[in-house]
C-alpha cells in the first residue's frame, strides 16, 4: 500500500498536543482561497518549478522539451525532477510504503515519548487516501505513538470513524454554506454534518478555525457560536499567517493575501472559546 | 524558586552596567579591526595605558615562570584602577597581557620546527604552547585568600627546597602582583568614598573598600567578598593567560549566601546586583545545577536562580551553563529557557549522560564524571584536579580526506575501499603527528609559559613545586578534536551514491571537477552537493559519517604520545572557525569550493534537509547525538529555533523534552538560540541597528553586532538551514 506525501515536518509544536511530526498527504478536495499549500491540491500534481533556484543548465530541455516552453503541459511524470540537481524542478509529492514512512516518523519516538507528543497526518486532505491513513494509524498506534488527524471533514464519516486516531484536528473555516462555498469552493454540510457525529461518537476532537480578516473573520463568532451547541469543549482560532505565500508561484498561480488580525484581535476571539 | 522582585533602584544600577559595556565593546571592536569574533570578553580599553616588559636578555619574546611572573607582578600593580560606579565590584581587567602587551610564547628553540611540514599538510592545530584550558577550583582560593595563597607557595618553597626556584619564584611574584592590584583598588576606592557627594554611592564605595581590606587581610568573609575575589580572579586569569573558567558557581558561593542572608546583611535583590556587577567584569564560564559526587543531591538550590536572573537582567554575553540529567528537577531547566524565548539567548545546557558515560569510558569513576563541570566554551573538566587543554588542538579530516582521494586517483582504479584506506592512513599519519606533538608540549610548556594564575587553584602545583601541565594535577589528558566531520562525510558520500551506484560520474570525472574547483561544471557541483546529506534520516552520509567517527576515536583512543605514553582524548568540536579552517582547504566533493568553511563540529552542513523532509530541530539533534565521540568531550548541538515555531504555549515544553532527549540519546551540549529568521537577518544586514542582540555563537556569547560578516554568517546560515 502506497502513500502520497509531500512533506514531512517533525518537532512541530502547533499540530496537537506535545512535540510532533506533521506528515502531509498530497491531494486536497477544498480550494480554500488562503491555502498556504498550494502544492497540496492535485493528486498527480504537475512539477513545481523554483524560479531563484534555476541555473539555466538546459538539462530539463533534454528530457521534457514542453516543461521548457509550455508549463501547463506539465504531466507530473517527474523526469525533470530528477535531473535537475540546482534543485529548481520538483516533484511535489513522494510515494511512500506504511513501513517507509514509519520509520520516518519513529525517528522522533524518543522525542514524543518526552513530550507527550506523537504524529499528526494531515495535508492537504489525508483524509482522501483513507486505506493508506487506516494503515499508517494503526501501525503508529501499535508501536505506541499518539496519532491525531487534521481534517476538514469533507468525506464520508465511515472514512473518518474508520481511521479512528487517538484525536482528530477538525477544521471549520465558515458558519453558513454560502460563505463556505465561496471561501473553499464546498458549502461545508458534510463537513458540519460530520463534526455532529463525530462528537457523538464520541471521538475526541479538537476543533480549529482560521481566522482571516477579509474572508471569514466576521463569521467567526457565529462558528464558536454553533460549536459550543454542538458540545465541542476543545476550540483553537488560529490566526491567519503568510508563510506559505510565496508558494502559489511555483505552480503559476496566483498568490491571495489577506491581512494578519493582530494580537488583540485574535485575543478578543480567544475570549470567546471554552478554555 | 519566584524570580527575585528587583526595585527601580537595583534595575537602574543594572541598566547602567548594561549600557557602559555595550560601550565598551563598541571601543573594543574599533580597537581590533571592526570585529571581535572570540568570547566577549570584559575587559576595559585603558587607551593610555603602557606596559614596558622586561625580556631576558638576547630575546624578543618573554618566556619561563621568573621573568614572566616579575613582568606580571609589575604589570597588575601598574594596572589602571576601575570602578564602575553602579557596580558592587571593583576591578577591571585591560586586555590580555599574552596578546595585547607583551609578546610571550616558546623560546625559539623550543618550537617543533621538526613537526611543522606535518601540520601544514594536514591543517593541524598542534596544541603545542597551548594554555589556560583547564578548570580552577576556587574553594582553594576561599579558603586561604590571596595571603593565604602567598604563604602557601612560601612554606611549600621552603619546604620542596627545589634546585632551580623559577617555578616557586614565578608563583610568588604573580600573587604579590595580585595582592598589589587589591591594594591599588582599595586606596581608590577609599578616595572615591571621600570625595561622593552622592550617600549611595559613598556607602558602596565603602563597602567595595571593605572587601577589598578583607581580601588583603585573609580568606573572604561574605557573599560580598566572595564576589569581589571572583571579579579579581577573572581579571588576573584573563590578563594570564586568558584564562575562562570558573566552576560550579552555585555551590561555590552557596554557603556564603546562605549565611548572609540568615544573618541579615543581604537580600536576594543585592546578590542578584552582585553577580550582575560580577558579569559586567566578566564572561567566565561557570555551571549551574547537577549533582553531587554520590548522586545523592541535586545541586540547584536558590542562589542558582540568582545567579541566572541576574545574567538575565544584565542582558549582555554571559557563559552560564545549566546542568541536566536524567531525573533532573526541571525547574531551572525551564527557567531557563523561559528566558531565552524571552531574550533570544541565555545560558546553554551541559548534558551528563553523555559527559559522565565518556569520562568512566576512560578509566575515571562516576563521582569524578559528576564533578566535570562547564569551565570553557563546550568543554568541562574536573575543577583543580585535571589537566585536559580541550578546545585547543584540532585535526582538520578535511586536509586528511583530500590526500585521501589523491592518493586513490593516483593509484587508479579507484574505488570506495581504497578511498576508505586512504583516508584511514593519512588519519593516522596525522594522529601520531597529534600524539608526538603533545609529548612535545609536556617537555617545553612549562619552562616556557607556565600556569602562573590557574596553578594557584590546583590541587598540587604549589604542593610538588610543579607546573599543571607537568603533573601539577593528578589527572592529564590531552585532548584533540576532529573537525569537518560533515564534510568528508558528505564526500564519500556523493561519491558512493553519484560515482558508484547511480554512475553519473566517473571517478575520473568526479576528480577532474573537484580539482578545477567546479570550474564551469555547476550541474556537477550540485549533483553532488545535492544528494541526502548527514543529518537527513535516509541520507548515506550517516553510515559514513559513524564511520568516520569510529575511526578517528580508535585511532586517538589506540595513539598515546611516544615518549611519556600520555593518554590523548578524541573529541569532535570545531569552536567557530569553520571559515578559517576552510580557507585553505581543497574543494571537496561534497560540493564545497575551495576556500568555503568547513562543517561544524559534528554537526550538519546547514541546507542538509531536503526532499519531503523539512528541517526541524530534532533532526539536526539526533544526528548531532548519534555522531558523538563518547569519551566524555562536548560534540555540542548548535540550535538555532525561529521563535515562530515554540512560540506557543507548549514551546518551553517541547524545548524541555528536546533536552532531556538529547541528554537520554548521548548528546553532551546544547547551545541555544531563540530569534526569528527575520531578525537575524536584519541583523546580518544591518547589524549596528541591533545593539543589543546577543547570540550564542557557539559555546561562547556574543554581541551580535561585534561578529565579523563571516561569523554572522554561520549563524544566519543556521537559521535558513
Amino acid at each position: 500500500m502506497i502513500g502520497k506525501i509531500y512533506n514531512i515536518q517533525s518537532f512541530s509544536t502547533s499540530d496537537g498536543p506535545g512535540i510532533r511530526t506533521v506528515v502531509f498527504f498530497q491531494g486536497c478536495n477544498l480550494r480554500c482561497l488562503w491555502c498556504h499549500n498550494p502544492e497540496s491540491w492535485a493528486m498527480h500534481p504537475p512539477v513545481s518549478f523554483i524560479k531563484e533556484s534555476c541555473i539555466g543548465c538546459g538539462a530539463c530541455a533534454n528530457v521534457c522539451n514542453p516543461r521548457v516552453t509550455d508549463s501547463t503541459a506539465c504531466t507530473g511524470c517527474g523526469r525533470c525532477a530528477e535531473i535537475c540537481f540546482a534543485g529548481a524542478l520538483a516533484r511535489p509529492c513522494r510515494e511512500l510504503g506504511v513501513d517507509a514512512l514509519f520509520t520516518l516518523i519513529a525517528t522522533d519516538k524518543p522525542y514524543f515519548d518526552n513530550g507527550g507528543g506523537g504524529v499528526t497526518f494531515s495535508g492537504g486532505e489525508c483524509m482522501l487516501q483513507p486505506d493508506f491513513l487506516s494503515a499508517m494509524v494503526e501501525k503508529c498506534k501499535a508501536n505506541g505513538i499518539h496519532t491525531a488527524i487534521d481534517t476538514a471533514g469533507h468525506v464520508p464519516y465511515e472514512w473518518l470513524a474508520r481511521a479512528n486516531p487517538d484525536l482528530f484536528l477538525y477544521d471549520i473555516k465558515a458558519a453558513s454554506p454560502d460563505t463556505h462555498k465561496a471561501l473553499t469552493g464546498v458549502d461545508g454540510l458534510l463537513i458540519w454534518e460530520n463534526l455532529a457525529r463525530l462528537v457523538e461518537a464520541p471521538f475526541p476532537v479538537h476543533v480549529r478555525i482560521p481566522c482571516i480578516p477579509g474572508a471569514n473573520w466576521e463569521e467567526i463568532p457565529a462558528i464558536i457560536k454553533r460549536l459550543k451547541k454542538l458540545g465541542v469543549t476543545k476550540i483553537e482560532p488560529l490566526p491567519y499567517h503568510r508563510l506559505g505565500e510565496g508558494k502559489a508561484a511555483w505552480f503559476n498561480q496566483e498568490a491571495r493575501v489577506y491581512e494578519v488580525p493582530s494580537e488583540s484581535e485574535m485575543q478578543k476571539i480567544m475570549n470567546e472559546v471554552p478554555l | 524558586m519566584k524570580p527575585v522582585v528587583l526595585s527601580q533602584d537595583i534595575t537602574g544600577r543594572i541598566a547602567a552596567l548594561r549600557e557602559t559595556k555595550k560601550n565598551e565593546n563598541n571601543k573594543k571592536v574599533a580597537q581590533f579591526g571592526g570585529a571581535y569574533n572570540t568570547d566577549d570578553h570584559g575587559f576595559i580599553c585603558f587607551d593610555d595605558f603602557k606596559f614596558t616588559p622586561a625580556y631576558p636578555e638576547g630575546y624578543e619574546i618573554m618566556f619561563g615562570p621568573r621573568c614572566i611572573g616579575e613582568n606580571l607582578k609589575r604589570f597588575f600593580a601598574e594596572m589602571p584602577v576601575y570602578i564602575h560606579p553602579q557596580s558592587a565590584l571593583a576591578g577591571a581587567w585591560a586586555g590580555f597581557f599574552n596578546r595585547d602587551f607583551v609578546n610571550i610564547g616558546l623560546r625559539p628553540e623550543d618550537e617543533p620546527k621538526h613537526l611543522y611540514a606535518t601540520h601544514e599538510k594536514y591543517g593541524l592545530n598542534p596544541g603545542i604552547g597551548g594554555m589556560n584550558h583547564l578548570g580552577p577550583d576556587m574553594e582553594i582560593g576561599f579558603r586561604l585568600g590571596y595571603p593565604g595563597l602567598l604563604e602557601k607557595i612560601r612554606h611549600y618553597r621552603k619546604k620542596n627546597a627545589p634546585a632551580g626556584a623559577d617555578f616557586y619564584a614565578g608563583e610568588e611574584a604573580t600573587v604579590e602582583g595580585i595582592l598589589a592590584y587589591i591594594e591599588n583598588h582599595f586606596h581608590y576606592a577609599q578616595k572615591m568614598a571621600a570625595e561622593a557627594t552622592d550617600p549611595w554611592e559613598r556607602e558602596n564605595y565603602t563597602n567595595i573598600a571593605q572587601s577589598l581590606k578583607n581580601l588583603l587581610e585573609g580568606p573572604p568573609k561574605t557573599f560580598r567578598d566572595v564576589c569581589q575575589f571572583l571579579a579579581v580572579f577573572q581579571s588576573a586569569d584573563r590578563t594570564y593567560f586568558g584564562g575562562g573558567g570558573l566552576q560550579q558557581l552555585d555551590e561555590l558561593i552557596r554557603l556564603y549566601y546562605e549565611a548572609d542572608v540568615a544573618a541579615g546583611i543581604l537580600t536576594d535583590e543585592e546578590a542578584v546586583w552582585m553577580l550582575a556587577s560580577l558579569f559586567y567584569n566578566d564572561t567566565h564560564y561557570s555551571q549551574l545545577g547537577g549533582q553531587s559526587p554520590d548522586g545523592t543531591r541535586e545541586l540547584t538550590t536558590p542562589i542558582s536562580f540568582i545567579i541566572l536572573q541576574a545574567a538575565h537582567e544584565l542582558a549582555i554575553p554571559h557563559n552560564l551553563a545549566v546542568r541536566v540529567f536524567e531525573g533532573s528537577d526541571d525547574k531551572l531547566l525551564r527557567r531557563a529557557l523561559e528566558y531565552i524565548v524571552e531574550k533570544g539567548t541565555g545560558p546553554c545546557f551541559s548534558l551528563s549522560k553523555g559527559i559522565e558515560e565518556g569520562y568512566m569510558k576512560q578509566g575515571h569513576p562516576i563521582e569524578l564524571a559528576r564533578m566535570r563541570a562547564n569551565v570553557g566554551c563546550n568543554w568541562v573538566a574536573l575543577p583543580g584536579i585535571e589537566y585536559p587543554l580541550q578546545d585547543v588542538t584540532r585535526l582538520n579530516m578535511g586536509f586528511v580526506f583530500h590526500h585521501a582521494l589523491e592518493d586513490t586517483m593516483a593509484g587508479g582504479d579507484p574505488d570506495l575501499d581504497k578511498l576508505w584506506a586512504n583516508f584511514s592512513k593519512h588519519l593516522l599519519e596525522a594522529v601520531k603527528c597529534i600524539a608526538e606533538g603533545y609529548d612535545w608540549h609536556y617537555e617545553v610548556v612549562s619552562r616556557n609559559t607556565p600556569e602562573l594564575v590557574l596553578n594557584l587553584f590546583c590541587h598540587g602545583p604549589i604542593e610538588r613545586g610543579v607546573n599543571c601541565a607537568n603533573g601539577g594535577v593528578d589527572i592529564l589528558n590531552l585532548n584533540v578534536d576532529g573537525t569537518a566531520l560533515a564534510t568528508v562525510a558528505d564526500s564519500f558520500a556523493a561519491i558512493e551514491q553519484r560515482v558508484v551506484i547511480e554512475k553519473k560520474l566517473t571517478w575520473e570525472e568526479m576528480h577532474k571537477t573537484v580539482r578545477n574547483n567546479f570550474k564551469d561544471a555547476e550541474p556537477i557541483r550540485l549533483m553532488l552537493k545535492n544528494i541526502p546529506r548527514f543529518g537527513h534520516p535516509e541520507s548515506l552520509a550517516l553510515p559514513w559519517a559513524l564511520r568516520i567517527r569510529d575511526e578517528f576515536v580508535r585511532q586517538v583512543n589506540e595513539t598515546p604520545t611516544p615518549k611519556y605514553n600520555i593518554r590523548v582524548v578524541p573529541g569532535l568540536f570545531s569552536h567557530g572557525e569553520i571559515y578559517g579552517y576552510g580557507k585553505n582547504l581543497p574543494a571537496t566533493p561534497n560540493g564545497r569550493f575551495d576556500g568555503d568553511p568547513i562543517s561544524h563540529s559534528n554537526e550538519p552542513d546547514p541546507g542538509f534537509a531536503s526532499g519531503v523532509v523539512s528541517f526541524s530541530p530534532s533532526l539536526k539533534a539526533t544526528a548531532v547525538a548519534q555522531a558523538q565521540p563518547g569519551m566524555g568531550n562536548s560534540a555540542p548541538l548548535h540550535l538555532d529555533v525561529d521563535t515562530n515555531m515554540i512560540k506557543g504555549a507548549g514551546g518551553v515544553d517541547a524545548l524541555i523534552a528536546l533536552v532531556h532527549t538529547h541528554n537520554q540519546m548521548g548528546g553532551t551540549r546544547i547551545n541555544l538560540n531563540c530569534v526569528t529568521a527575520e531578525q537575524i537577518l536584519a541583523a546580518h544586514e544591518n547589524p549596528d541597528a541591533y545593539p543589543d542582540l546577543v547570540i550564542r555563537v557557539t559555546g561562547y556569547s556574543a554581541f551580535f553586532s561585534s561578529l565579523s560578516k563571516d561569523y554572522r554568517q554561520q549563524v544566519v546560515d543556521r537559521y535558513l538551514r
